[in-house]
């Protein structure tokens, strides 16, 4: 690939770097977080009368229970209280979507790891020893293993036996144009299978947290999670108490990425905590954790995708396979997700039909994992281009070019889209990346490649599921200005984010604000997801920043005898003709705690005047160039660099613009060429971090970060989140390089460098 | 247990059936994966005499068992006389794990040092219920879990010596070893050793064909290593693929300007 000038106007380019990093202030403490410090939710160990909670988990993947004798652990030193499926006074299931999956297992157990039973005691160590002493009886069932037939195998739920015997959750097809007749017009046609692999999250401090009694049959839980307000839903129907009677704090974490979106620890300590009157603790180490953790859905996809003589993308037919595991969770939007990825948003093709399975396994349970489906999607899309640039013998980006979508196009499902470039801009600044001018190598052990792909992103929930959220501005009583949203602050810095928008809105400092984040008690702004944090954060402080702001300088008038026309906000107070009248505090003083109070709540922007509700309406884009080294030898990958051009609007916090970016670009090279959670028969294949392999620091490859930001002046939603963007295209552009380097193409995910260097041989041999 | 004597500490974990310690970076993620943790450990004091640190001896070096790699890498004896150990090291688990893991526990764990170990001829150092004795590293390997305490290991003296050592992982850092391959010629002839996933082992086939048809005039070396290794235990073909292009790849460098 040759350089390419950019076309259109390019409003804004540039390159975060490492002075953006250096000159950025943050209200959030990074030392303890970088030194390992940072207090998590099971660093409250000074609880008064705190127990500690474990959970029996299944050892079989798919069996009846036939017994569970919890008798001998009654009676063990320091046990409080041991639970099973009987003691759940409420609905014993759970699950996002479809509540499927049991708090503790009654009849069946249907994935090693699954909860049968649970134990409070005073210490960790008594509890082990109690679950040790849970006699379980098992009748092993035929196992469901391999998600491309476990429709022809036996209903693992029993509500599915009744509705046809199959292992079929969800089945959703979409369509566009005349496909069959689309497909006789190509001139060319590739048709690959594409295989991504089951990744986890790999947090770094592990599911956990604490179930408090308030003593009047409430609870309050201090854990990591993603989204307090709906989970105190769940909790109270599993609790079988009023929702009113149970709150969720959601506490730092080191990193959630989807893996916290479901109820973890929370049902089992929430019971211990009411059986026993007393706090109850649970907090899975990394064994567990990889056992009964939720993982990213492997899929296995056959793409047919065509074009004319020209280059014009004439048809794409997708047939995918997603492994839910035992429960549903989020699989079905995981599912939704993947196949709109699968449309290629970014591109027009006449016709297409894309359709996608949804199925139970024995292979544990799979639900949110940023990117949600849609990386792995890209991955075989991305793919399937290059192959069609290859059949007609042009260049990846010619083609690209040719089917890119024009700002004021509809999408992929013919609905109204806002993008914040055009597509042909950001491919441009790809095509003129640096990386591109090194040369690809054939000489000498290393070879060398380049290779490029590009992804669309869709901020929010998606097609179909209840998507608002809401937020409130007060004036404390220590006279800041506090904003309050329900979610969670996991590493991505939204405090600081929030803090400059509102420093920005009011022409106040940072020192005058306050972000409280993650309360149930506070305001719903739903899932803390979906990249959707940062554009109802933004949308909530438009709608609610002006009105507040005028109660509020009505009110200072009042107090302070000034025309209220001639206040203005600023560093530390109101202000009249340069001169500070009141400061905040004093406000604060003189009115009711809880008087200058302002709430706001929004749907998240789904696009309009669409049939049906679609959700991918505010659109990102992104362009990877990555560049590896290939050992001739070994097989070996290195990806030495990676180049992104993004377009996700302006950039509120270039720090945290930058973590989203590298930090999903990491973590989809891990899925790119080391991470896999394998399972045979049911059983995973790795226990812990010294065999399941996640990038190093020695890994990551030198990374540029360009933003590309045309967004039209009157575009409503500027303000986009960037939480999932990085790793979309990442996996293509790694396995494209790859191609570049040694002329062999990856369409199973993780590369495996032993297939790599036979595949390599092979091409030695033909020379 | 914290036995004073080495003699005493093999007569505990014989009679107690306990392991010993001593960095117990192998042990400890063992027993968490097991959930099983003995209940008495022989504790290996690495002030015992020659069960620490690096010294030179008539022969070459001899290496305490206890001491770690991190002291081994730092070594300026080291440097001396194998200066293509450091890069080696940097490789092997992380910076924690190599402040505290010791080579005795490299070695009995068969990991990163036992290729190059064995292609030195290393003997070992052994303490015993009924005294004290030596032998070869080739013999002491397939009989390691017999109780007898390393207390040193014995390399000769390689200065001058051409080595070539190379460690596949599956990343670039704290990775597990798929295979290390190490290449030595001591200026008469060719010794070849592996460790990883299909075990260590000297490769003695190979090294008999290159003595005698030497290595420029080899031509199906490729046969006659992948049958060895699968002999050894290399299972995986396509990583013997990798091992044998590494070995010709450290040959090459042993023989570049010869």
């Amino acid at each position: 690939m040759t350089s390419e000038n950019l076309q259109g106007a390019v409003r804004k380019l540039m390159t975060l770097d490492g002075n953006s990093v250096r000159n950025a202030t943050s209200k959030m403490d990074l030392a303890p977080r970088i030194e390992g410090g940072l207090a998590y939710a099971t660093d409250q160990r000074h609880l008064p009368g705190l127990l500690h909670g474990a959970i029996l988990r299944s050892t079989c993947a798919h069996a009846l229970i036939t017994r569970v004798d919890t008798s001998r652990a009654l009676n063990m030193p320091g046990v409080h209280a041991v639970i099973k499926a009987d003691d759940v006074p409420g609905l014993n299931r759970f699950g996002i979507v479809i509540r499927d999956q049991p708090v503790f297992c009654d009849d069946r157990v249907r994935y090693e790891g699954d909860a049968i039973a649970a134990v409070a005691a005073d210490t960790p160590e008594q509890a082990r020893a109690a679950l040790d002493a849970i006699e379980v009886d098992y009748q092993p069932l035929p196992v469901v293993s391999d998600a491309s037939l476990a429709e022809q195998q036996t209903a693992i739920h029993s509500s599915h036996e009744e509705h046809g015997g199959s292992n079929l959750l969800v089945r959703e097809t979409l369509e566009c144009g005349d496909i069959d007749d689309a497909l006789s017009r190509c001139t060319v046609i590739a048709e690959h299978h594409y295989q991504t692999p089951r990744q986890m999250h790999v947090f770094m401090e592990t599911e956990g947290g604490v179930a408090i009694p308030d003593g009047k049959g409430g609870v309050l839980f201090r854990v990591g999670c993603q989204s307090g307000h709906r989970d105190v839903e769940q909790l109270a129907d599993i609790l079988g108490v009023a929702r009113e009677k149970v709150a969720v704090e959601s506490m730092a974490t080191g990193g959630a990425f989807g893996g916290k979106d479901e109820l973890t620890v929370q049902p089992a300590a929430g019971l211990l905590a009411l059986k026993t009157g007393r706090p109850v603790m649970i907090h899975l180490d990394r064994f567990e954790s990889c056992r009964a953790g939720i993982k990213r859905h492997p899929v296995s996809v056959k793409m047919t995708t065509g074009c004319d003589a020209a280059g014009r993308l004439l048809a794409h037919k997708v047939e995918a396979v997603l492994d839910t595991g035992a429960y549903a969770s989020l699989g079905p939007a995981v599912l939704e997700n993947y196949l709109d990825h699968a449309t290629a948003p970014l591109y027009r093709i006449e016709a297409y039909r894309v359709s996608g399975r949804l199925v139970y396994t024995n292979n544990g349970v799979c639900g949110a994992f940023r990117g949600f489906g849609g990386n792995q999607a890209t991955f075989a899309v991305e793919s399937q281009l290059d192959e069609l640039a290859r059949g007609l013998g042009i260049e990846p980006a010619t083609l690209r070019r040719i089917n890119l979508r024009s700002p004021g196009d509809a999408g992929s499902r013919n609905q109204t889209v806002r993008w914040t470039a055009p597509p042909a801009d950001v491919l441009a600044a790809a095509v003129a990346s640096p990386l591109w001018s090194r040369g690809d190598t054939d000489n000498g052990r290393w070879l060398t490649g380049t290779g490029m792909a590009m992804g669309a992103q869709g901020n929010g929930l998606g097609d179909g599921l209840p998507d608002s959220g809401g937020g409130r501005i007060s004036l404390s009583p220590a006279g800041r200005i506090c904003v309050e949203f329900g979610f969670t602050d996991y590493g991505q810095n939204i405090v600081e984010s929030i803090t400059r928008s509102v420093c920005n809105g009011v022409g106040c400092r940072e020192a005058d604000v306050e972000v409280v984040l993650g309360s149930s008690r506070g305001p719903d702004s739903g899932p803390t997801s979906a990249s959707r944090s940062t554009v109802l954060v933004h949308g909530v402080l438009a709608s609610i920043l002006p009105r507040w702001m005028d109660a509020v300088r009505g009110h200072a008038a009042r107090v302070s005898g000034q025309p209220e026309k001639g206040l203005e906000f600023g560093p530390g107070g109101i202000f009249s003709d340069g001169r500070q009248v009141l400061s905040y505090r004093e406000l604060a003083e003189s009115t009711n705690p809880g008087g200058m109070t302002a709430n706001a709540s929004q749907d998240f922007p789904v696009a309009p005047d669409s049939e049906h509700p679609v959700g991918r309406y505010l659109q990102l884009q992104i362009a990877t160039v990555a560049r590896v080294e290939v050992d001739r030898i070994t097989g070996r990958v290195r990806v030495t660099d990676l180049h992104h051009v993004t377009a996700a609007g302006p950039v509120i916090y270039p720090p945290g613009y930058l973590g989203q970016i590298e930090g999903a670009a990491v973590m989809g090279q891990g899925m790119t060429l080391t991470e896999d959670m394998t399972a045979h028969e049911g059983r995973y294949q790795a226990d812990n971090l010294d065999q399941y392999l996640i990038p190093t620091f020695h890994d990551a490859p030198l990374q540029r970060v360009d933003v590309l930001d045309n967004t039209p002046e009157d575009d409503p939603y500027p303000v986009r989140g960037v939480g999932e963007l990085g790793i979309e295209a990442v996996a293509p552009a790694i396995t494209a390089a790859i191609e570049a380097a040694t002329g062999v193409r990856v369409r199973r995910l993780p590369v495996d460098p032993g297939d790599l260097l036979v595949a390599m041989a092979a091409q030695e041999q033909n020379l | 247990m914290h036995p004073e004597s080495p003699r005493q500490a093999v007569s505990f974990a014989k009679r107690f059936r306990s392991p010993y310690i001593a960095g117990g970076t192998w042990l400890q993620p063992s027993c968490e994966r097991d959930r099983q943790w003995p209940v008495q450990l022989v504790a290996l004091n690495p002030d015992w005499p020659e069960f620490r640190g690096i010294r030179e001896t008539e022969e070459g070096l001899s290496i305490g068992a206890l001491t770690t790699l991190d002291e081994l890498a730092r070594h300026p004896l080291m440097a001396l006389y194998l200066p293509q150990l450091n890069g080696l090291i940097k490789r092997v688990a992380g910076p924690g794990v190599r402040h505290l893991g010791t080579v005795g526990g490299n070695l009995f764990a068969g990991g990163d040092l036992s290729a190059l170990a064995l292609a030195l001829d290393t003997e070992v150092d052994l303490v015993g219920s009924k005294g004290s004795n030596r032998r070869p590293l080739t013999r002491w390997l397939p009989d390691r879990q017999g109780g007898d305490l390393l207390r040193s290991v014995s390399l000769p003296d390689s200065r001058g010596w051409r080595v070539s050592l190379e460690k596949l992982g599956y990343r670039e850092r704290f990775s597990p070893t798929r295979a290390t391959v190490a290449c030595v010629h001591d200026g008469e002839k060719v010794q070849l050793a592996v460790c990883g996933e299909g075990g260590p082992g000297r490769l003695t086939v190979t090294e008999a064909m290159l003595r005698d048809e030497g290595i420029r005039e080899l031509t199906d070396l490729a046969i006659v290593v992948d049958s060895e290794l699968e002999t050894l235990g290399w299972h995986d073909t396509r990583l013997r693929l990798a091992v044998r292009r590494m070995l010709e790849s450290g040959l090459m460098e042993l023989t570049r300007d010869v």
